[in-house]
């Protein structure tokens, strides 16, 4: 078989994500042997006679037999893995009406009941109040959540669990929130920045454990909020997440 | 004889644009968050619209300037709110061409020689527009200016200053342009798909007595060129607006080619201390006062237009609720891929097709581009740079990172020579047909002259020349004002932005930043 111009490489790596090598590495299967198949010239074959052999089906032939091998892609938005759910792996705990669910982050700080609360957890504060935000936790994590929230309201007093740090997926009901606590993102995410044009007490990648639907939780927002040069300097600078004992 | 009609100083500086851009690329990704999303497939989208940025941004551009040279295009807008003087051409228009061009030599669709003078043509477009639409800031790039984007012309700072209204915490300006603030930001990364290039910051410019302005600015609010806006925005009266602040008490040091601050001490809302609103586009002349007659007026005006931005944000978040994954896929390539899109509406050369289609050329890849594909390749391009093309010998320190790496692969200058003549030069001098799964667009365009066809648009702009862009005023800039300020010309300048203002109107070239403090507290 021919050999591509990049497949002589005094410093290729194979260093890059496995899907990504997997694709790539079927991709360049696919043009040598098209270039065999089409018995030209690269100059003759690139951006030309490639078309017919480089074509939407022979690379969705690549993609499916990822799929066949067992391979189950990671999700980000809720409606691929409601689309193509024998591709992608689910969301777990994507719907909010589970009372049992919660994150479980390994590298949550917790601590034992002191003065009715418990410390179960930690975020980089993204602008310092005058007080701590205290709440009840309602996990919103998908487009069937905030629509839940649009249609009937969003409970008085909510402190918003979510893991999404963009900026649209609460987008109509986040005015509603009394405080957000989000597991992804820093606090320049598009939700740091929005929460922080609307006032609201927000805390960014946050580490949290065990808590769930309808507990009351305190979030430490008028502590520190955390710098450009904290995030530069790899430093940890973050607030604490409580959970009030009277809720649990 | 070279089988190029690249000169060896083209690929020069086409290879010097390439390291400088792949630099920047790096430090964003290291200092600015990925974004990612339960909503849109970002990262998926983003590499789509990268894709179809390759394939078709050397014919366009290439069409844009048989209508019009970039630096004309400048010219003409210089004046006026506009996205092609954004991160749309700071960063995405470059970078977003090379990050599809580099994906494709990665995948072994491409050689880096490949298209070399597609590659030398779209980032000379670039840099002759860049170098003209910022030339009285005389960078090419915030990059370059040290990460500051002072490129507006002292006679509209001057009416900015003048006539912003003064705010305290607590007032109800104050509170109105908070209100404000938060909801068109919101509208605007809800229309961009989760992104935010719809919106910019320009500055800081020093207003004297520890306060510095700070210009936001936001694009495609109305009904234009976006499908999914069809019909909802329609209430929405404006499509670009520009929002001046004063800010006390806070140093911007950061302004950059994302459009994103930094400040010290860091910005809160308490020191937002006055406030002004404008709008503009390619039809007008300059930024045109909105509910600037009074205090009350502004107030009103900021709140009501935040009242119809909220409810236009909770419409198009229900319609895009909706939308199939190819459909979100769509929306947010062409967000990314058409954010150049206004060199063509500039130059009346307009075409929906061209612009908001994905070329099949680009469409074939559609399939593998999943949510982890995604976010994977759109992470080792940018900062991690761990794919094959990057890995440079073992002695390099990249900026920024100091690991062996470089982001974009460099023309080889071995295309000039005689015997090399196997490669192509270019993808081709027309567009493949292209592919769009969203509803077909409602010709209806919102303009500063009212509603238009596109086709009432292209016309309106090969018809309008703007005062600033006519022969006797084009070249006239700062440096030309200082040596001329007392003549009449230089207040033939100054007329075009006074004309409405409430309190520069009249005062010519000759008012000194003390001046215009002083006329604005009378």
């Amino acid at each position: 078989m021919v050999k591509l111009y990049t497949d002589t490489d005094k410093f290729e790596s194979h260093e890059g994500p496995v899907v990504v090598e997997a694709f790539h590495s079927a991709l360049k299967d696919l043009v040598r042997s098209s270039l065999d198949k089409a018995g030209v010239s690269w100059k003759e074959f690139v951006f030309s006679k490639e078309y017919e052999f480089i074509t939407p089906e022979a690379i969705a032939a690549i993609e499916q037999s990822v799929v066949e091998s067992g391979y189950r892609y990671q999700t980000s938005a809720v409606i691929s893995f409601i689309e193509r759910p024998e591709a992608y792996s689910p969301i777990a705990g994507a719907d909010a009406t589970s009372d049992t669910f919660s994150f479980e982050h390994a590298d949550a700080v917790t601590s034992e009941l002191e003065d009715g609360r418990a410390q179960v957890g930690q975020g980089d504060n993204v602008a310092t109040y005058a007080k701590n935000v205290i709440g009840t936790a309602r996990y919103y994590r998908s487009i069937d959540d905030v629509m839940t929230g649009l249609r009937e309201g969003v409970p008085a007093n909510t402190v918003a669990i979510i893991d999404d740090s963009g900026g649209t997926l609460t987008a109509p009901i986040i005015e509603q929130f009394t405080g957000i606590v989000c597991a992804g993102g820093t606090v320049r995410s598009h939700l740091g920045i929005l929460t922080r044009e609307y006032g609201i007490p927000c805390v960014m990648n946050s580490k949290i454990s065990g808590v769930v639907n309808g507990d009351t939780v305190e979030v430490g927002v008028s502590g520190a909020a955390k710098t450009t040069e904290a995030y530069q300097q790899g430093r940890e600078m973050s607030v604490p997440v409580w959970k009030h004992a009277s809720a649990s | 004889m070279a089988a190029t009609k690249l000169s060896y100083a083209d690929l020069l500086q086409t290879n010097n644009i390439m390291r400088c851009q792949g630099e920047e690329t790096l430090f964003l990704g290291i200092t600015r968050t990925v974004q990612e999303s339960k909503f849109f497939p970002v990262s998926a989208y983003v590499m789509l619209g990268y894709l179809n940025a390759f394939y078709r941004y050397p014919a366009l551009l290439r069409k844009v300037e048989a209508a019009m040279p970039p630096e004309e295009i400048a010219d003409r807008i210089r004046n006026t709110n506009s996205k092609l003087k954004s991160m749309g051409t700071n960063w995405c228009m470059p970078n977003f061409y090379l990050l599809g061009r580099e994906m494709l030599i990665n995948m072994g669709v491409i050689r880096p020689q490949d298209a070399a003078e597609d590659v030398a043509y779209v980032l000379d477009f670039w840099r002759r527009y860049q170098l003209a639409w910022r030339r009285d800031d005389g960078h090419l790039t915030n990059l370059e200016g040290g990460h500051r984007s002072q490129v507006l012309p002292e006679r509209q700072v001057q009416v900015m200053h003048a006539d912003m209204f003064d705010c305290a915490e607590g007032d109800e300006l104050h509170e109105a342009a908070i209100n404000f603030t938060a909801a068109i930001s919101q509208y605007a990364v809800l229309i961009a798909c989760e992104s935010r290039v719809c919106m910019t910051n320009h500055g800081p410019y020093n207003l004297g007595e520890d306060r510095e302005l700070l210009v936001r600015e936001f694009f495609d609010l109305g009904q234009g060129d976006l499908p999914w806006l069809d019909d909802i925005a329609d209430e929405l009266p404006f499509s670009r607006l520009t929002l001046a602040t004063g800010v006390k008490d806070t140093h911007f040091y950061i302004v950059d080619d994302w459009g994103s601050y930094e400040a010290k001490p860091e910005y809160k809302a308490e020191n937002l201390v006055t406030v002004g609103l404008y709008t503009s586009d390619d039809l007008s002349e300059t930024h045109i006062p909105v509910g600037m007659g009074s205090r009350e007026e502004l107030t009103q005006t900021l709140n009501d237009y935040a009242q119809k931005l909220k409810d236009v944000t909770t419409k198009l978040w229900e319609r895009l609720a909706g939308y199939q994954r190819e459909q979100l896929m769509d929306a947010g390539a062409f967000t990314y891929f058409a954010i150049i899109r206004d060199f063509a509406h500039v130059a009346g050369v307009y075409d929906q097709e061209d612009w908001f289609t994905i070329d099949e050329r680009a469409d074939r890849f559609r399939v593998l581009l999943n949510d982890e594909y995604g976010n994977e390749i759109l992470g080792a391009l940018f900062v991690p740079l761990s794919l094959n093309s990057h890995q440079q010998n073992e002695y390099q320190m990249m900026r920024h990172s100091g690991m062996p790496k470089r982001t974009y692969s460099p023309i080889p200058y071995t295309v000039l020579q005689a015997e090399d003549d196997d490669y192509v030069a270019s993808v081709g001098p027309d567009l493949s047909p292209g592919v769009t799964y969203l509803p077909e667009k409602v010709d209806r365009y919102w303009t500063t002259r009212g509603t238009m066809t596109a086709d009432e648009l292209n016309q309106a702009t090969r018809d309008f020349t703007p005062r600033l862009a006519g022969e006797d005023l084009r070249y006239l800039d700062d440096a030309w004002v200082k040596y001329n300020f007392d003549t009449p010309l230089a207040a033939s300048l100054y007329e075009i932005d006074q004309e409405q203002s409430r309190v520069l109107a009249g005062k010519g070239a000759g008012l000194r930043r003390d001046d215009v403090e002083r006329l604005r507290s009378e």
